[in-house]
């Protein structure tokens, strides 16, 4: 007893998974184990032809923990592919998916940009406000331009709000105009006029 | 409120800045106490510090959306009973269904005017936050 | 509303305001108004380790730009205090000993029941300084050490460290937090100052050489009942600190417990953990069973 030196033992678990084919893990991604399921994806790491497979799984997994696991995998793969296919899920019912889909699209600067014209433009405003979290998030240098246009143009007062709460950080005295704007345009939402005029003096340094 | 009651604290769950701003500045104006948190994990981590009169929760916010939020303060390891509000932009009855199923007491759609949002939380909150 | 005033690098409070505000979401530390002189010498410091002469240059970089990784790794060397000695944050080890470890004896089915040594990693471990502080107060003061085995694992990326580590020499910087007692009965003086963890000690804690975002090379630690993961997380961008997070979910017991370093918080990072209060502070656990 006491502090002991670890023993080495030859078989130290039940499934050697760095032995385990990739074809074996895409298998493995419908056991019925959530902790087996969550090993195959995260051991699909830098396998490309388990791409769609993991996809699927991001519909079918009913654990949020287990989909984290999955979309932690598949969001390294920064291509439009799977950005699409993750997009499509911010028009999710299931607020968990939409959520995780928003984080996962905003770790992908390279693909989520040819998105944005579709996403920004979508009829559902609730896609639309999910695509602003994204945006919020994105690493990006046209960030900035997307949100500016959003506030600009879109006719649902939520989706300009949540856009000049993501704009905010980054935002000079160019934007003051623009946000003014956005006030003007709906001058019966509380919410949109209040956070205008908190924001304007430390744009404009008249504070 | 008199000089001699504790305000009423509210935590406020928002992963927007402004918003967390807006109702900030309404609730302290009225005289509640107010603390912050960015998503439902943090929420639940602050919640299991300090306790709270009621609490604001915002639905869509990464690493923990508002419903598993609420799920989370109501369990056991917070086992808070105070009111929950559920505020969200998203305005379908399923969507109302579902907060009131993991155990919000009132859900509205963003945005929440100020004397609405005051009303409800003085009311949410009478006869908690001041001592016996 | 303050008025807007210029200070050191050049913020004004809204700048302030808006740092904080962005460096409050990413990492969960709030620096109230009262910390403005210690944060604008910092950006200052940061700004001028950058390309941009300003301000408002600087941090939308840090915001959009493909450079704010490396940018991101500076600013938390600037505002944040990483330095490595013995019994640091010690009252993270206090938690340990008082609450963690009796749980750990408990689910595991008590002394005449477990299966098995408890296990503790240490990740970063640096230069062995927390390994072998762990090591020194689980043997002075947890009244089971007698009882049950207790493995103790130290990991880095650096072999550099590592080196260091398995040497075990240290000075006065190192030990300022010893206890004169426990420094004769577990280190010898080797000159110059130094003092060398006993062999016997140092014999009882392995040592290993791993990358926390490598899944592969991860699995080389299963059922490890605490593990201590300290400021290293902070400095990762959002996919690696959630596969480190995965990673560490995987070497460790169903219930089992994870330390983060104080400024820290996993509600940055991943929600595959429960967090636990204890006396201490929050501490994270692997949920158990497969809800």
């Amino acid at each position: 007893m006491g502090l002991v030196r670890k023993k080495i033992t030859g078989q130290p678990e039940q499934i050697t998974w760095e032995r385990l084919s990739a074809d074996a893990l895409r298998a493995l991604l419908g056991d019925p184990d959530p902790d087996v399921r969550r090993e195959a994806a995260l051991g699909l790491e830098g396998v490309e032809e388990a791409v769609p497979d993991l996809l699927t799984r991001v519909i079918l997994e009913t654990e949020p923990n287990i989909r984290d696991s999955v979309l932690t995998t598949v969001s390294a793969y920064d291509t439009e592919a799977v950005a699409g296919a993750l997009a499509v899920h911010l028009a999710s019912d299931d607020a968990a998916l939409r959520t995780a889909a928003a984080e996962a699209l905003a770790r992908m600067p390279r693909s989520m940009p040819a998105l944005l014209p579709s996403l920004v433009a979508a009829p559902d405003h609730d896609v639309r406000v999910m695509t602003v979290m994204v945006l919020a998030d994105l690493i990006h240098p046209d960030t900035g331009y997307w949100l500016t246009r959003v506030i600009r143009d879109d006719p649902h007062p939520n989706v300009v709000t949540a856009a000049i709460d993501a704009l905010l950080p980054l935002a000079t005295a160019e934007h003051a105009p623009l946000l003014e704007a956005a006030a003007r345009r709906f001058p019966d939402d509380p919410f949109l006029r209040f956070t205008v005029q908190a924001a304007l003096p430390g744009l404009t340094g008249t504070a | 409120m008199t000089a001699t009651e504790t305000p009423p604290r509210v935590l406020i769950v928002d992963d927007a800045a402004t918003v967390r701003m807006y109702h900030r500045t309404l609730l302290t104006g009225a005289g509640f106490e107010v603390d912050e948190s960015v998503n439902g994990l943090e929420a639940v981590e602050v919640a299991m510090s300090a306790s709270y009169d009621l609490f604001l929760v915002d639905v869509n916010m990464p690493k923990m959306n508002g419903y598993i939020c609420v799920e989370a303060l109501r369990s056991g390891a917070v086992g808070s009973d105070a009111p929950v509000v559920m505020i969200s932009t998203e305005d379908r009855q399923r969507d109302a269904d579902r907060a009131y199923a993991v155990g919000a007491n009132l859900y509205l759609g963003k945005p929440v005017a100020g004397e609405r949002l005051i009303r409800i939380a003085t009311m949410l909150t009478a006869g908690r936050g001041t001592p016996e | 509303m303050a008025r807007a005033q210029a200070v050191g690098a050049g913020l004004t409070d809204a700048d302030f305001t808006r740092f904080a505000e962005y460096f409050y979401k990413r990492t969960g530390i709030h620096f109230a108004s009262s910390k403005r002189y210690f944060v604008d010498k910092r950006i200052e410091a940061c700004i001028r380790q950058s390309p941009y002469d300003n301000f408002a240059g600087w941090f939308a970089a840090l915001r959009v730009n493909e450079r704010s990784g490396a940018m991101h790794q500076e600013l938390i060397n600037q505002l944040t205090v990483n330095e490595t000695y013995f019994l640091r944050e010690d009252y993270q080890f206090d938690a340990m000993l008082s609450t963690v470890l009796p749980n750990v004896l408990r689910d595991r089915g008590g002394v005449a029941r477990i299966d098995g040594p408890v296990k503790i990693l240490s990740l970063p471990c640096s230069t062995g300084e927390e390994p072998y502080s762990i090591a020194l107060r689980v043997l002075e003061e947890w009244d089971r050490i007698d009882d049950v085995d207790v493995e103790i694992h130290g990991a880095d990326i650096d072999s550099d460290v590592l080196a260091k580590a398995t040497h075990a020499s240290y000075g006065d910087r190192s030990l300022q937090r010893v206890p004169k007692p426990w420094l004769h009965k577990y280190f010898a003086p080797i000159g110059a100052g130094r003092y060398q963890v006993d062999e016997a000690i140092r014999s009882a804690v392995t040592l290993h050489r791993v990358n926390v975002c490598d899944t592969p090379a991860m699995r080389v630690f299963r059922d490890f009942d605490v593990v201590f993961c300290r400021n290293v997380l902070i400095y990762f961008d959002e996919l690696s600190s959630r596969r480190a997070a995965e990673n560490l979910y995987g070497a460790m017991r169903p219930g089992g417990y994870l330390f983060l370093g104080h400024s820290e918080s996993m509600s940055r990072i991943s929600p595959i953990f429960t967090p636990t209060r204890l006396p201490e502070g929050i501490v994270y656990q692997r949920p158990t069973g497969a809800k």
